[in-house]
């Protein structure tokens, strides 16, 4: 099995889905979703959680070479959260600073925290944090929204 | 009696599937097949839920969800959101524009969709 790392202390649940094919990425979402809701995560949440899972999920499929996508609980000091991490070694060569870059414009309005960890091989962390998810709940109202995709 | 449900939803093959998905759990379901319909029908007559698809003719469902958040009428109504579109950057817009769930149309759509209804309540 594979290793689950990152700073933060985990906590149940504690999920795999191996991504081999286009049909996981289905169970990436699925499982993302039930791993959000036994955390306290609202619909609207699941809902960005799933989406960040699905795209790791994606990238896994297009470097052709299959990997464990793990998902977590985590806590911190009063905080609890959810993490999405998978190993990249098709990362090993790359600047963790692009790595970063990148994932950031991709999924950095629907995770709390990015984080690139080691290099051999290099392993991606998304977090949602529960208390930050209410608030952006809260806010999300407010919010013009004007934008389309 | 029965809680009434509008589905917003232009091909007809789907919106009889989702119908049938709510009907399955006590759900009313009235239908519009585009969003100024849709829109007309929710505020004249509010339902206790609103299912949106994202990609209609007319007025996509982004539009639709941010005209419902913002009439006094149906801005409390829970609009969720199915979709064959569930990238990033759609994923938020939905959101953004007051969606209380965004789910893509997949082989787990009905599913999430009754949790999501246990979970606003409305089951």
């Amino acid at each position: 099995m594979a290793r689950l790392s990152g700073p933060y202390f985990v906590q149940p649940p504690v999920m795999s889905v191996r991504v081999e094919d286009s049909m996981d990425v289905m169970i990436v979402r699925d499982t993302v979703r039930r791993a959000g809701s036994l955390l306290g995560f609202s619909p609207a949440n699941r809902a960005q959680l799933a989406s960040a899972a699905a795209t790791l999920a994606e990238l896994v499929l297009k470097t052709g070479e299959p990997q464990d996508l793990h998902l977590n609980g985590v806590r911190q000091g009063e905080k609890v959260g959810l993490q999405i991490s998978s190993e990249a070694p098709w990362l090993a060569n790359v600047a963790t600073s692009n790595v970063l870059i990148a994932l950031r414009s991709k999924l950095g309005d629907l995770v709390d925290e990015i984080l690139v960890e080691g290099n051999d091989p290099p392993n991606i962390l998304l977090v949602m944090w529960l208390s930050e998810a209410v608030r952006r709940d809260g806010h999300r109202e407010d919010e013009d929204g004007d934008d389309k995709p | 009696m029965a809680l009434e449900a509008l589905l917003i939803e232009d091909s007809k093959t789907q919106a009889a599937q989702i119908k049938d998905t709510l009907e399955s759990v006590g759900l009313r379901v009235r239908v519009a097949f585009d969003g100024p319909d849709g829109l007309r029908d929710a505020i004249e007559n509010p339902p206790s839920l609103i299912v949106l698809d994202v990609k209609l003719p007319t007025m996509d469902g982004f539009q639709v969800c941010r005209r419902l958040k913002r009439n006094p009428a149906t801005q409390d109504v829970p609009v969720i959101m199915l979709t064959e579109k569930a990238d990033p950057k759609a994923t938020m817009s939905g959101l953004r524009a007051g969606a209380d769930d965004y789910i893509p149309k997949d082989i787990f759509a009905a599913e999430h969709l009754i949790n999501t209804l246990q979970e606003l309540g409305i089951l």
